[in-house]
């Protein structure tokens, strides 16, 4: 039965992934920014559920809207007053593409920074009355919580394809990726259109926080393990491609529950970047074929 | 003419200042210094790629740390003498980086940044888990048979020397073949291609020599510190570190990525040591300034004599 139990674990944990992914691999898909901002971003929400949960006690799977939209105002704001300051370089050659990413680099230390001051670097936790609990089926034991995570991971992601889809602010994304220049002549904003998708980028990764914050412990220096999650994942799933980056993310965590089992622990991630090269080298376009946002 | 014979004499002088420095200079001083040069050597060594190329290494951080592990391994296995090892260290990185440059140089901008940060993990998690490096409890190295004050002369020196020899194939490579292909390449790769050259071997040659120097001062780096494990010496924020010093300074001028090492350096030091909290905070936030106002660097703000219309005026350009 241990295979199953591995396979199971890989594939609940890997829903996180996936909604770890699905922001940075929006924003990098729409407007070219590799958002290095968005490991911090992920550790933001999870410390806004924390926050919430041990001052006011309120349960952590309700805090989800409320960092989800804190996010987003902060993914707003950066947008509107910083990258929008930037993001013309990206359609120029040479270094202009790298402009953005060594910006929300700046950014992210700035957060870190702030998140130390307010938090201070202790790992912390958020634990519930119902964090232990587990539902026992034919031999494989899997904690409610992860699947709770799951559920809204996948909630989340769905809830964003519809947005995508049904909304004109939605539809008008969808255009700026297919075809910016026409965009722009039927009369669609492109800066409004970028502060909306970096803001949802962000509302994403406040989401991922949150649930990163019911099964691990986190602190501000640990938001590079889930940047370089997201990159795996996106070069998995193929860029701009939300159940890309569902997929990618689940595949990855059914590799690396089998790797850390079958292979040994230390080497779980290291199997993951070395699928990102081999991945880049012979398969660039993603697993699943280049499917931006269609 | 005389705009450069004034030039070689200004290099002429700062050299030789900089050669007379550690004799008058107190070890906090000399130490700081051989941290500059460190960067100094890591920000050319990458220029030589990304600044005429165009493409940036983000994981190059990977041949420090290589370059780091083989000297040590080099000199504690196998018994080595430090210099021996040292080059053997350096030339290990320039074969790395020549195998795995030719699937990975076919890849373009983004996604080329993406695979060398793949491999510098990847590697970086390989060295925490084999015996030969002793994993996460890290390497000891020799301690260096010289008396402190010497210890730092001799770091100081060394340092300095890998800076002036990397410099100076930067600048050999950029009057060269290799800089004009790679410029070439920069400005568009397909044209570059269809006039016939090989564009792929010259990126290539460009990588595994910016490795080589790479793996140099990392080598150095190792007996400097006496210790290294494999989060500090694959730490990709090195990488983002000198990336930031090139085009701070100037990607593709030889001056722009020494002047960017130096200000970071300086920098972080008088921040680190005026605001220790904050420290973090303000280098990012002047990064994020640098970013929006001076995007292409130092060395343009001194070509357009320090005029403030024409930072507003970069606001402009990059702004949708």
């Amino acid at each position: 039965m241990l295979i199953l139990q591995v396979l199971i674990n890989g594939i609940l944990i890997g829903g996180l992934y996936g909604c770890v992914a699905v922001g940075f691999s929006l924003v990098w898909g729409v407007s070219n920014i590799i958002n290095l901002s968005h490991g911090i971003f992920i550790m933001l929400g999870a410390y806004i559920t924390f926050w919430l949960f041990t001052l006011f006690h309120i349960d952590p799977f309700l805090t989800i809207p409320i960092s989800a939209t804190i996010l987003f105002l902060v993914g707003y704001l950066v947008q509107k007053f910083l990258l929008n300051y930037v993001v013309g370089y990206t359609q120029q050659s040479g270094f202009g593409v790298f402009l953005s990413l060594i910006l929300t680099f700046g950014l992210a230390r700035v957060f870190e920074n702030l998140m130390v001051g307010i938090w201070s670097g202790d790992w912390r936790s958020v634990t519930t009355t119902y964090s232990g609990l587990s539902l026992h089926l034919a031999g494989v034991s899997i904690p409610y919580i992860r699947i709770a995570v799951f559920g809204v991971a996948l909630l989340s992601a769905g809830l964003l394809s519809i947005f995508l889809y049904r909304s004109r602010a939605g539809m008008a994304i969808r255009a700026i990726t297919f075809n910016t220049v026409g965009a722009q002549i039927v009369g669609i904003e492109l800066d409004r259109i970028y502060n909306i998708t970096f803001a949802l980028g962000a509302a994403l990764a406040g989401i991922a926080g949150s649930l990163v914050s019911l099964i691990y412990s986190f602190s501000p220096f640990l938001s590079t393990p889930y940047l370089s999650w997201a990159f795996v994942i996106v070069v998995m799933g193929g860029l701009g491609s939300i159940y890309g980056a569902i997929a990618g993310g689940i595949l990855l965590g059914i590799i690396e529950s089998v790797a850390s089992v079958y292979v040994g622990p230390g080497y779980q991630q290291a199997i993951g970047f070395i699928i990102l090269v081999l991945l880049l080298v012979f398969r660039p376009q993603g697993l699943f074929g280049k499917k931006f946002l269609k | 003419m005389i705009e450069r014979r004034k030039n070689i004499l200004l290099f002429g002088i700062l050299i030789l200042v900089l050669i007379l420095f550690p004799f008058l200079a107190s070890n906090y001083w000399i130490r700081l210094f051989t941290g500059i040069f460190m960067y100094g050597t890591l920000a050319q060594a990458t220029n030589i790629l990304m600044g005429f190329s165009g493409l940036v290494p983000f994981g190059n951080v990977v041949f420090f740390g290589i370059g780091a592990y083989f000297t040590g391994i080099a000199m504690l296995s196998l018994g080595f003498p430090f210099f021996i090892a040292l080059v053997l260290g350096a030339s290990a990185c320039f074969v790395f980086a020549f195998v795995v440059g030719h699937p990975v140089l076919k890849l373009k901008g983004h996604y080329f940044a993406i695979a060398t940060m793949g491999i510098s993990e990847a590697i970086k998690q390989i060295a925490t888990n084999v015996k030969i490096t002793r994993g996460g409890m890290g390497l000891n190295l020799p301690l260096v048979p010289l008396e402190v004050n010497t210890s730092y002369l001799f770091f100081y020196f060394l340092m300095f020397s890998a800076m002036i020899l990397v410099t100076i194939a930067a600048f050999w490579i950029s009057k060269n073949r290799i800089g004009y292909a790679l410029r070439a390449i920069m400005s568009n790769e397909d044209g570059a291609k269809s006039i016939g050259i090989n564009t792929l071997h010259y990126k290539v040659l460009a990588w595994a020599i910016s490795a080589f120097f790479t793996g140099l001062a990392g080598g150095i780096f190792a007996y400097w510190y006496g210790y290294i494990d494999p989060p500090s010496v694959f730490d990709i924020g090195i990488s983002v570190r000198f990336i930031i010093m090139i085009l701070l300074g100037g990607a593709g001028t030889i001056v722009g990525p020494l002047l960017g090492a130096s200000f970071i350096e300086l920098l972080s030091e008088t921040v680190w040591s005026q605001f220790l909290f904050i420290h973090l905070g303000v280098l990012g936030a002047i990064i994020v300034l640098v970013v929006i106002f001076m995007p292409k660097g130092f060395l343009w703000f001194y070509r357009q004599k320090f005029s403030l219309e024409a930072l507003l005026e970069n606001v402009r350009k990059g702004k949708l």
